[in-house]
């Protein structure tokens, strides 16, 4: 799994070529029905951001390749922040002007459509656990959830940014 | 070329799901008024449901168990778009973020709330050494890789950690989206600190959380997307180090205290190594 092939490149490639238009126009969309004029982006106006955005996707991947021990994610966060921190004058101003076309829902939209289809397999699983055992789970997450909102609340505070 | 092949293979698959996100975007979020605030059904978790729904329906033949493996594949790569594009937020936040550094690293620490959360629920709802599974992290892929490691993949343990995970995948992710939603609208806890709390180790719980609150307070959108993007990453970098270390110890240590007084039989005292 860990290795890069020309296989795996073409994937990589095509996957992100699909989710890229299909957030193209559901970016489109998303600005004409939230009602707000000023913020219409058409479909070949999201073209530029979503080269960014796979640029950064398709170079981290490559580098999670070769370095497996660094995960993707950390990658993307790397040269995602370098390349639009303002301290950076010459991709910057560029970067964020492109990649802020695009709004954060429309990208996410996509994904979790797969993501529907992706746990169908599980649902057979899911029906088993029974309530209490999902009564749990959703402790579970509230407790991560409301850990870490109070720390960060009490620090924030403390440090007066709130 | 199987996978890439699969991909173009099952082109209905993707028309379809272009068709649902285009519905989606187009019925927009939903504004639920409450008493307590408003809470917002986002685009994104409509379309989780009708996904999950047209592998369910039994007409839609052309989506199915071939196809949701297909589907788990574009979830993992495809993100990578969505996780530039935060990442690109939180460079342009990028002084913001670094003031907010120590909050950023020790709300770390608050995802061990879930222990003193839910491990007493769980055996107060009678499950043994199985809440230790179930209760000592959010239970995302390292962690179930991790109570197999230690207990083995036949033990209560992992029977636990394995309830949570699948639930975590079919309803966390709107659950999640649905409980930024909620405290936000409630107004005890400040944006940012929400924020903060949006990184769990899962892009996609992630990304309905942090959506949820950046659509409830679009004035602080960018920095509440730069302090969910940097804590989800703190956490995938050093999620795993703090189950082994802080996690699974007090997890364990919390059974054993607890499991006599509350537990179902309140006999087996052993718990874990």
């Amino acid at each position: 799994m860990k290795k890069i092939t020309k296989e795996t490149m073409v994937q990589y490639l095509l996957i992100f070529f699909i989710a890229a238009i299909m957030t193209m126009i559901g970016n489109c969309i998303n600005t004409v029905t939230d009602k707000n004029p000023d913020t219409f982006v058409s479909i070949l106006d999201g073209i530029p951001g979503l080269l960014i955005l796979m640029a950064i996707a398709l170079v981290s991947s490559i580098l999670g390749f070769l370095v497996p021990k660094v995960p993707t994610i950390v990658w993307i966060t790397i040269i995602g922040i370098l390349l639009a921190m303002p301290y950076n004058t010459i991709t910057g101003p560029v970067v964020a002007e492109q990649v802020g076309k695009l709004g954060l829902l429309p990208l996410c939209t996509p994904v979790l459509a797969y993501a529907g289809v992706s746990i169908g397999k599980d649902w057979v699983e899911f029906k088993r656990i029974g309530w209490r055992g999902i009564l749990v789970a959703l402790l579970v997450m509230v407790g991560t959830y409301l850990g870490s909102a109070i720390v960060a609340q009490i620090i924030l505070s403390a440090q007066h940014i709130i | 070329m199987e996978k890439v092949n699969a991909i173009l293979k099952n082109w209905p698959l993707h028309v379809s799901l272009l068709a649902v996100v285009v519905i989606c975007e187009v019925i927009n979020t939903i504004t639920i008024k409450t008493p307590l605030g408003n809470i917002l059904f986002l685009p994104m978790l409509f379309a989780m449901v009708f996904g999950l729904l047209l592998f369910l329906l039994k007409p839609v033949t052309w989506i199915q168990e071939e196809q949701s493996h297909v589907a788990s594949d574009f979830v993992v790569i495809g993100i990578s778009l969505f996780l530039a594009k935060v990442a690109v937020t939180s460079g342009t936040q990028l002084k913001q973020v670094l003031e907010a550094g120590p909050a950023l690293i020790l709300q770390e620490l608050g995802n061990l709330g879930t222990i003193i959360l839910a491990l007493p629920f769980a055996l107060l709802l009678g499950f043994d050494r199985e809440a230790v599974g179930m209760t000592h992290s959010i239970a995302r892929e390292p962690n179930v890789g991790y109570v197999a490691s230690k207990y083995g993949s036949s033990s209560p343990e992992f029977r636990g950690v394995m309830m949570v995970y699948i639930t975590g995948t079919l309803v966390g992710t709107i659950f999640l989206g649905l409980l930024a939603s909620i405290l936000g609208a409630t107004g005890i806890l400040h944006p940012y600190a929400l924020a903060m709390a949006c990184g769990v180790g899962s892009g996609s719980m992630m990304a309905a959380s942090s959506s949820s609150l950046t659509a409830a307070f679009p004035a602080m959108a960018d920095q509440i997307t730069a302090y969910a993007g940097t804590s989800n990453v703190l956490s995938n970098a050093d999620g795993i180090i703090m189950t082994v270390i802080l996690g699974m110890p007090m997890c364990n240590f919390l059974y054993r205290k607890l499991h006599p007084v509350i537990g179902k039989g309140k006999k087996s005292q052993k718990g874990g190594k």
